[in-house]
């Protein structure tokens, strides 16, 4: 499948990506305002998908609890917003870092565990994250009404407030962020990544400090979802805690396993099915999350390397027989 | 004091109901190491057959007798829910054993949000409200600690499951050849145990007594709706941690430990922060003790 | 792998675009919104919401329609969830209705309210209680239903003046509405001398409070006064009296619900206390009696609370500022609203909006569970 996409003429390469470019500049123009914002959230979506990518598809670690970072960024964007009337553009990069630290926090003493009880251990904090908002802390959060009033960004003095202005904006920080990405992709990092990724003992044997690159991962995923938060809080001007729950961390983490761990373009697909398609069948409300339930098993069944796989990891994900590493006891169902 | 008693007993109810799912869940993980997210909907699809069974079909009228009433619905309702949970494991487990870890779990995500929302199309969306005086109204005050007929019933019904369970996996050659798949399962083959069996039994096991525990919320609690699945299901599988995933006394105690904390953690700090302690002991220990406390320290790798 | 990303984009670039050039309207109907969660939790209040206004605008296209023109109502589903909520707004204003009825909770028809105003579409909610709700100055957003603070004065006069006690535990569920109650209710308790024992949060959708019970046992309140939802209310009242607690049990307008007395069960709920608007089969108003008789006679069952009637208030409300001032302009059915529309009966009672598009006035009542189950009105023995 992919050898024809590599063969292509340059030429033509040149033409799509000018119609591409051409195509989400006009699209604005093209759509009412309820599909500008299905593309606003499709881009929100898509960052966070790339985000928890780091995490779940770059180095392999099952995190269930990425809405928690998500929300981190939201919250610190609406507390220091509102509060101290920071603008919230500043507050990009800031609610980014705090997402980060977050993200060092939670992670540094669960890094040893192993997959599934990093994925509990994850549930349980975006849980955690949930419920405080909820319970307004020190009047912090404003419990289940969430914060409101929170402003706008303003750009050189223009004031981005309609769905089209924050059309190109969330686009514009898509495309860097994939630029980015591809860069870190190829870098030592990512290739140590990779390495752990495959293998953690040999890579650790290589002399790749794991448990450091794990880290890194974390904090890269986390503050990326915090500037997606931030990005949404300044879109909607109100939060509340139903927009950080658990079914959040489920959507980011369907999205990068359903296009394919580890791929860029995989996320795009993943997020199209997560929040696009269901757009599409708003008419059919109540059975459209049937459907869509059923979809994902076929999907695991049919295609389990993701719709849009990365290339490193779609031979392996096809034939792999899973089994436990060697020198690894299982859990066994004994009574003592 | 005897407000803490009170407080242990609540929380005894409320776990025992966690035991009983989260031995659901830790069976599946302990032989095929997968987390079975849509096992919290088999529980609630129990509480949902029973109300049909109860409420639309009139069962209980047509036997004579009110305890063997009862007694026909909880076998009828575990029998029903076993045969979900064998259809679930054919569909959505079985095709990809091969595959890699990610697979399954996302297989079963998307089975819980099918089953969920299957319910509701059925069902509709509102509470269903079960009817009164399926259990007569009797209530015990021993030493101002106060306990009603149906909570007893909770906990006598749940203990004796669990120690049937526990002889099952212990004492027979049943059990002997579910702890060898546990343990492998192309051993296993080899010793000439048929492992797609095992599978299916325990997801004929697990399913039942999730059912069973959704019938008793049903009848305790007398108000279902369609999303309680997500909320018992994560409970219990927080408790199945705790007490150490894979280990069957492990998801008793856990589940037993977490309605404990959770009641004492509403009591003596508040309602609204109660999850939250559940989950922060609940990473102390997988910080500390990663694999539970009864279950055996395995590190990621040696 | 750009390349597969290139393909990708367009493809994806192509599947929206599609979907964004479909679409486009007639414009000889009058287009009504109804927004609110159609699915999810709460659905039944949402489908209600639904249920109320098609049968309502049946009626009227049954007449001949409005202005000569039909009524066509457009459905939005928002589960209750502010995002969706605000992607429901994007597409009401996409599709052209002149006004939105709606958003159940306080939370989903915040950030629907912002977009409905910018877009000066006639903005009414027959549920969402929250104060702050009408401090923002929006000039095309209403409510049918009344503030939280009524509610609060009622209860506390209630309890201090008719039932003579002085000992209250209250109990809400952390949500804006039963947190607000709750909060307004000690205040005015207190103002009238009575203390407060208790007042904090319950976990919504749980089904086991006996550890908040037993801590309020501990405690022992002349009345415990729960401002929550139905759901959980009545299975804090069995669970009370399982645990042996004696106080009065009142609760607020939000267990105002048949579902109440069920979960309760008969034996635990007689006597409890409701602070309500007047149950649907209550209400004096000859409106009422004929909206009930028409919806029991179309779907079979009742209303399925006071919201469903509040909703169909909003509805006659916009009804009767189109015809008034023969016009659809939303703008021009605003400015009707504050400053015309004077004591119009309403299903609910006479409806008045002040300058903020608050409702004026209060209807609360309470209602005790008698011996058979139903909620009569209380009367002082």
């Amino acid at each position: 499948m992919s050898r024809g996409w590599h063969n292509w003429d340059p030429r033509y390469l040149k033409l799509a990506y000018l119609a591409l470019g051409v195509g989400a500049v006009a699209y604005p123009f093209l759509a009412n305002t309820y599909w500008i914002d299905v593309a606003n959230f499709f881009g929100i979506y898509v960052l966070l998908g790339l985000s928890l990518n780091i995490i779940v598809g770059y180095v392999g670690l099952f995190n269930l609890g990425q809405a928690a970072f998500y929300a981190v960024g939201a919250y610190s964007t609406a507390i220091l917003n509102t509060a101290f009337h920071i603008p919230v553009l500043w507050l990009l990069p800031l609610s980014g870092l705090l997402a980060a630290l977050m993200g060092y926090l939670i992670s540094r003493p669960i890094l040893h565990l192993r997959g599934d009880y990093l994925c509990i251990v994850t549930i349980g904090f975006g849980e955690i994250m949930r419920i405080t908002l909820n319970n307004n802390p020190f009047g912090l959060t404003g419990g289940p009404n969430g914060i409101m009033g929170i402003a706008r960004p303003e750009i050189l003095g223009f004031r981005l407030f309609q769905p089209h202005h924050y059309y190109y904006f969330i686009w514009l920080i898509v495309l860097l962020t994939v630029i980015a990405l591809k860069r870190l992709e190829n870098s030592r990092i990512g290739r140590a990544w990779h390495y752990i990724r495959e293998d953690e003992l040999a890579a650790a044997a290589m002399g790749i400090d794991v448990n450091r690159m794990k880290l890194l991962a974390f904090m890269l995923g986390a503050g990326l979802a915090g500037v997606a938060g931030n990005i949404y809080a300044t879109k909607m001007t109100v939060i509340a805690p139903e927009s950080f729950s658990f079914w959040e961390s489920v959507v980011m983490f369907t999205i990068v396993v359903l296009g394919g761990p580890g791929s860029i373009p995989g996320v795009v697909v993943g997020t199209l099915c997560m929040v696009v398609l269901p757009e599409l069948f708003r008419e059919f409300a109540k059975a459209r999350m049937l459907v869509f339930g059923l979809a994902m098993i076929l999907m695991m069944i049919f295609r389990p390397e993701g719709l849009w796989p990365a290339r490193r990891y779609r031979e392996e994900i096809r034939s792999a027989k899973e089994e436990l590493p060697a020198g690894q006891k299982p859990e066994t169902l004994s009574g003592a | 004091m005897q407000e803490f008693l009170q407080q242990v007993v609540n929380g005894l109810t409320i776990g025992s109901i966690y035991a009983l799912v989260a031995l659901g869940y830790t069976m599946v993980y302990g032989i095929l190491k997968l987390i079975n997210f849509a096992h919290g909907e088999l529980f609630m699809i129990g509480s949902f057959l029973a109300f049909t069974l109860i409420v639309s079909a009139n069962l209980m009228e047509h036997i004579p007798h009110p305890v063997a009433g009862l007694v026909a619905v909880f076998l009828l309702v575990a029998l029903m829910v076993a045969v979900i949970g064998l259809i679930l494991e054919r569909v959505a487990y079985r095709p990809l054993r091969r595959s890699s870890r990610l697979a399954p779990l996302v297989s079963a995500l998307g089975a819980s949000i099918f089953l969920q929302n299957a319910i509701m199309l059925v069902y509709g969306g509102g509470y269903l409200v079960f009817p009164e005086n399926l259990v007569p109204n009797i209530e015990w005050s021993v030493g101002g600690i106060n306990i009603g007929l149906m909570r007893v019933i909770i906990l006598a019904l749940s203990i004796s499951l669990m120690l049937f369970l526990y002889l099952l996996v212990q004492k027979t050659r049943l059990g002997a050849a579910m702890r060898a798949c546990s343990l492998d399962h192309d051993t296993a083959r080899l010793m000439g145990i048929n492992v797609d069996r095992i599978i299916a039994l325990v997801f004929v096991i697990g399913p039942a007594l999730g059912a069973i525990a959704g019938i008793m919320v049903g009848m305790y609690y007398r108000q279902i709706n369609f999303t309680m699945g997500w909320a018992y299901g994560l409970r219990a599988f927080t408790a199945a941690i705790l007490g150490g995933i894979g280990n069957i006394p492990g998801a008793m105690v856990g589940g037993l430990l977490l309605g404990i904390l959770e009641t004492i953690g509403a009591g003596y700090v508040a309602a609204a922060w109660k999850d939250v302690v559940a989950f922060i002991i609940l990473i102390l220990i997988l910080i500390l003790r990663p694999t539970g406390l009864l279950g055996e320290r395995v590190a990621e790798k040696v | 792998m750009l390349k597969k990303l290139l393909v990708v984009m367009v493809a994806a670039a192509l599947v929206v675009a599609a979907a964004g050039c479909a679409g486009g309207g007639k414009s000889d109907t009058i287009k009504i919104g109804v927004q609110g969660p159609i699915s999810g939790d709460w659905a039944l209040e949402g489908q209600g919401f639904v249920k109320a206004v098609t049968m309502l605008a049946e009626q009227i296209n049954a007449k001949g329609g409005l202005l000569g023109k039909k009524i066509e109502i457009v459905q939005g589903d928002d589960k209750g969830d502010p995002k969706e909520a605000s992607l429901v707004a994007q597409k009401m204003v996409s599709s052209k209705v002149i006004a939105v009825l709606g958003a159940y909770n306080s939370s989903a028809t915040e950030p629907a309210a912002g977009i409905y105003n910018e877009a000066k579409i006639l903005h009414i909610t027959p549920s969402s209680t929250a104060t702050k709700l009408t401090e923002k100055g929006y000039k095309m957003f209403f409510r049918t239903c009344f503030l939280d603070n009524r509610q609060g004065m009622f209860a506390a006069d209630f309890i201090v003046n008719t039932l003579g006690k002085k000992k209250v535990a209250l109990i809400h569920d952390n949500t804006t509405y039963a947190k607000g109650l709750a909060d307004w209710t000690e205040k005015f308790l207190k103002e009238k001398g009575a203390t407060v024992v208790f007042n904090d949060a319950i976990t919504p959708k749980e089904k086991d409070f006996t550890s908040t019970l037993t801590k309020i046992k501990g405690l022992d309140p002349e009345v415990i006064y729960f401002t929550g939802y139905f759901s959980e209310g009545g299975l804090l009242l069995r669970q009370a009296r399982e645990l042996g607690i004696k106080a009065v049990f009142m609760a607020g307008d939000a267990n105002n619900n048949p579902d109440f007395v069920k979960n309760a069960g008969l034996e635990a709920a007689k006597g409890a206390i409701i602070t309500t608007l007047p149950l649907p089969q209550d209400l004096p108003y000859k409106e009422a009696k004929q909206f009930i008789a028409d919806y029991k006679a179309k779907y079979g069952k009742e209303p399925e609370s006071i919201w469903t009637l509040t909703m169909a208030d909003a509805f006659r409300v916009v009804v009767e500022a189109i015809e008034k001032t023969k016009s659809t302009d939303p703008v021009k059915l605003a400015e009707y609203l504050h400053t015309q529309l004077k004591d119009f009966p309403g299903i609910t009672g006479p409806i008045t909006f002040d300058e903020k598009g608050d409702r004026l006035g209060s209807v609360h009542t309470a209602y005790v569970v008698n011996e058979k189950g139903e909620f009569v009105l209380y009367k002082k023995q």
